[in-house]
């Protein structure tokens, strides 16, 4: 399979990159992994002038986690979120989203912020990175503008990234005390395989028994971009943890209350499952990462 | 517009004028005759093009070749030595890994990745390193079995 044409830059510093894509704008595209833009290229989906590689450029591929935030660079590699024992001791579900991804060749050289600027409905990465609460950093020649990741997808394969800006950083809070996250997939194979569900949910407890005081729901596959299931969480404030409140979370999902737009799960029949199916798939999942995430949060 | 890339495969160095929109493995198998390396779906889905590139396993059908100046890059030609066939290459042999040989190369440098970093892995560990590189012809079983013989 050829590739179409183009020019192929290599900035070496952020400002240099932000400097091309103000300059080309939406003739050009940013490549770090490659691994999601050369399969769209390749099937001619996409066929930019320019490509412009922010892959070597050096802050962004660090990683800090001081106490209190994890800051990501853009181009760290899903491979080494998966193995990061750093990433793993406080934002586990986030490490969990990277085992998922691809397969082991993929996650090499595909890298945390590629996969956010897909915007893949079935993204591996987005659901513990919203449940964790997480902002991007989106830098142009003229300044940065920070944008929490729920506000961030506009639809499949659209993010608020505009024409002459670049992710620059990911930003997650570390979690107050007593508060747990999950991430969890379905789909047919173990690897390369789109996802037929995922879901990811974050708790913070108000003590080890005690009541949820925070929940945040992240549902993946069942809408056109990763959403936050709201009637759901609602369900849990003020709740203590336990199997029946969890089934009441889940099934609040299906009904669309009065002031909502849609109901917070709206899944398609295609080829990867019934619409029913993949419903009653959220379902399940939420109850298990529920019970995963209050189970981590009750430990602390 | 070419570009002049400088990089080492299998320990040699190379200096090559690729084209933007050539593809590593591309590169090996057109320009520098290195078939070893196979090309399967081109999408990143079956693995057959497997290269082990600064000391991780990828898709070289993803790789730019310009992504690839400056680098490390170890292919399938590049595991046998004067002493004779890489360990993961002969057990594939006994333990009849090899049916088509299509997927071979691809799964065999894939499997030599996993043993350099870990050298004792568990079923698990090998069905997971593998998991990108598939096989129309043996089921998988003997390549696993043929991976942990030489973990033991």
């Amino acid at each position: 399979m050829l590739l179409p044409r183009f020019d192929f830059h290599e900035p070496a510093t952020l400002a240099e990159a932000c400097e091309m894509m103000a300059h080309y704008g939406a003739k050009a595209k940013v490549i770090a992994g490659g691994t999601d833009l050369m399969v769209n290229m390749k099937k001619k989906l996409l066929s930019p002038e320019r490509l412009v590689s922010i892959a070597r450029i050096p802050e962004l591929k660090k990683l800090d986690s001081s106490p209190g935030m994890l800051k990501l660079g853009p181009c760290f590699t899903i491979a080494n979120i998966a193995a990061s024992e750093e990433i793993g001791k406080t934002w586990g579900a986030i490490c969990a989203g990277a085992r998922s991804l691809g397969s082991p060749l993929v996650r090499s050289r595909a890298t945390v912020g590629g996969n956010l600027g897909t915007a893949r409905p079935a993204g591996d990465m987005p659901p513990s990175l919203m449940a964790y609460g997480a902002r991007v950093v989106l830098t142009k020649k003229s300044g940065q503008r920070v944008v929490s990741l729920d506000n961030f997808f506009r639809g499949p394969g659209l993010t608020e990234i505009a024409a002459d800006e670049v992710l620059s950083e990911i930003l997650v809070d570390a979690p107050p005390p007593y508060s747990g996250c999950s991430y969890m997939n379905i789909s047919l194979r173990s690897a390369c395989d789109c996802n037929i569900v995922n879901v990811a949910s974050f708790v913070t407890l108000e003590g080890p028994g005690g009541p949820i005081k925070t929940a945040r729901i992240v549902l993946g596959c069942v809408g056109p971009t990763h959403r936050r299931a709201v009637t759901a969480e609602k369900t849990l404030i003020g709740q203590k943890p336990s199997a029946a409140l969890f089934d009441t979370a889940a099934g609040a999902i299906a009904a669309c209350v009065p002031g909502a737009e849609t109901a917070d799960c709206i899944p398609i029949d295609d080829f990867r499952g019934s619409a029913d199916y993949k419903m009653e798939m959220a379902k399940l999942l939420i109850r298990r990462t529920l019970g995963a995430a209050c189970s981590e949060a009750m430990k602390q | 517009m070419a570009k002049l890339i400088h990089l080492t495969i299998n320990d040699k160095e190379y200096d090559v004028a690729v084209a933007p929109n050539e593809t590593l493995v591309d590169m090996l198998r057109y320009r520098l005759g290195l078939t070893g390396t196979k090309k399967g779906c081109g999408l990143g889905d079956c693995g057959s093009c497997t290269v082990i590139m600064d000391g991780s396993a990828v898709n070289s059908c993803l790789v730019l070749a310009v992504q690839a100046d400056g680098s490390q890059i170890t292919t399938v030609e590049g595991l046998e030595t004067d002493e004779g066939l890489h360990p993961v290459q002969r057990a594939f042999i006994e333990h009849g890994a090899i049916q088509c040989g299509f997927c071979s190369s691809g799964m065999i440098v894939s499997a030599k990745n996993l043993l350099d970093k870990n050298p004792h892995p568990t079923e698990a560990d090998v069905r997971t390193a593998l998991s990108g590189n598939l096989c129309r012809c043996t089921g998988y079983q003997k390549i696993v079995d043929a991976v942990l013989s030489v973990g033991k």
